[in-house]
């Protein structure tokens, strides 16, 4: 997105009605959009699921747990692929700021039949100091012993990373690093089936993401220019108030 | 949003295979949703503003403050409309909703050269006792002794509400509360001038809920089967 700054010392000011007259204008087309998001979430939902055959255990506050048992009575599961790798001693900074956008919002997530965690790939220990240290307080599992982020796209082996060839988004590309982010949706039925129903990564995790939500309705907007998320810190880690931007 | 228990019933369970063209096959539609929601945000900064003229002073953790005061030396002031009328104890649970959403997004926020607060028509005094309950650390402004909720349109007079009249969302129509739901944004320049940029009402702040955002990935949906958000409860009333 272009950096606005240029234009913002000389922008058109106008009278109160003409104000209204072209915010009232815009709003038709904010209602178009609003009505094209929920026809696309209902569309969503008519996606074709797939079967959860594997077994994968994960590591986590309550020991071991499998997929199903993640679900906690609900027919839901959401998950959160936060990129930790096994070598690092903390999370990714980028997902730390998506953290900060679900962690309240959990627990009315819980009330529309829906379970929320988040899984990362470093060993259990490393997620708990680290949870501790952001004062956050989702439910947040390991994958180091079991294929789970492999086989759902958000880690890649040595191999695809000197490659720089990996499935990550729906194609092959080159994925960067060993760790991407995205969430993950699966449904468990009457009879404990469970199904991969939905996955999101790279920008189809951008919505999400309520700091953005707000930013975007600002005069300057994001003004990245072009350097994705370049300011982004953990929220303990600004070291000032305009530290970043 | 229509219930989704009729979808639930008969779901279609394919091969990988299959799963992975019609996902990719949606993706394109994603995508392009994505690039319709950039280009609404670049018209957004393209619409004109409004100087604010008016002097507003507000009760709040600093004593009074004026509105280009609250901008805390930023040049941007995001203001959610807290849905708390003087005569409550408590702000509206919807609202507290929305709450959980931004509050600990502020500190990221404010490296864009934005400060966000919210603004209420009750006294300073409960604000700051409910934030207190809630947990909350964002900065909370009293609009009891100023006209900026009603300015702005998220305030209604009683007279307004006998007759079932006011504006509200950029029309008029009966508001159903003393007080309603929104966001405003302000830019201040350099010599000092505040405007105001924009603001949005009702399904207009939708987006900017975290939760609905999640929830719009799954299977079920909102499921609220027309009953906008009936299940809403504060964080610490849900029956556990």
């Amino acid at each position: 997105m272009a950096t606005q700054s240029s234009s913002l010392n000389s922008h058109r000011i106008v009278s109160h009605q003409e104000w209204l007259a072209a915010r009232t204008a815009f709003l038709a087309k904010e209602k178009e959009f609003t009505r094209l998001r929920d026809e696309l979430s209902q569309q969503r939902r008519e996606l074709p699921w797939e079967a959860v055959t594997k077994t994968n255990i994960f590591d986590g506050p309550n020991g071991k747990q499998t997929l199903s048992e993640l679900f906690e009575g609900k027919s839901q599961l959401i998950v959160y692929h936060f990129m930790f790798d096994p070598a690092w001693d903390a999370g990714c900074k980028h997902c730390s700021f998506w953290a900060d956008g679900f962690n309240d919002s959990i627990v009315h997530i819980n009330h529309r039949d829906a379970t929320m965690i988040a899984v990362s790939r470093a060993p259990y220990s490393k997620l708990a100091s680290y949870e501790k240290r952001m004062g956050w307080n989702f439910k947040w599992l390991s994958a180091y012993e079991n294929d789970f982020n492999f086989d759902y796209n958000v880690s890649f082996t040595p191999e695809e990373v000197a490659k720089k060839q990996a499935f990550y988004n729906f194609q092959m590309q080159n994925p960067g690093g060993s760790e991407h982010a995205g969430v993950s949706v699966f449904f468990k039925d009457e009879k404990g089936g469970v199904f991969h129903t939905y996955s999101a990564y790279s920008r189809g995790i951008d919505l999400l993401n309520t700091a953005y939500n707000y930013i975007d309705l600002t005069p300057q907007g994001r003004d990245e220019g072009g350097r994705n998320q370049y300011w982004v810190r953990r929220h303990d880690e600004y070291s000032s108030p305009t530290d970043g931007g | 949003m229509p219930s989704e228990s009729s979808r639930q019933k008969s779901p279609k369970v394919v091969s990988h295979k299959e799963w992975l063209g019609a996902r990719t096959a949606f993706l394109a539609k994603e995508k392009e949703f994505t690039r319709l929601r950039d280009e609404l945000s670049q018209q957004r900064r393209e619409l004109p503003w409004e100087a604010v003229t008016k002097t507003y002073v507000f009760d709040g953790p600093n004593g009074k403050q004026t509105l280009p005061e609250l901008f805390d030396g930023r040049s941007q002031l995001i203001v959610y409309h807290f849905m708390f009328d003087p005569s409550w104890d408590t702000g509206c649970p919807s609202c507290s909703f929305w709450a959980d959403s931004f509050s600990l997004n502020i500190v990221h926020i404010n490296h864009r050269d934005a400060t966000m607060i919210a603004v209420s028509h009750a006294p300073y005094a409960k604000l700051a006792a409910y934030e207190k309950r809630m947990g909350w650390n964002f900065k909370w402004l009293s609009a009891h002794e100023n006209d900026f909720n009603f300015d702005y349109n998220v305030s209604f007079t009683p007279e307004e509400l006998a007759k079932k009249q006011a504006f509200y969302n950029f029309k008029m129509q009966d508001p159903g509360y003393a007080e309603r739901e929104g966001m405003s944004v302000f830019f201040k320049d350099e010599k000092g001038s505040v405007f105001h940029t924009y603001s949005a009402y009702a399904r207009g702040i939708d987006l900017l809920n975290a939760a609905y955002n999640y929830i719009d990935l799954t299977p079920k949906g909102r499921d609220e089967g027309g009953r906008n958000q009936y299940w809403v409860r504060r964080h610490d009333e849900y029956e556990r």
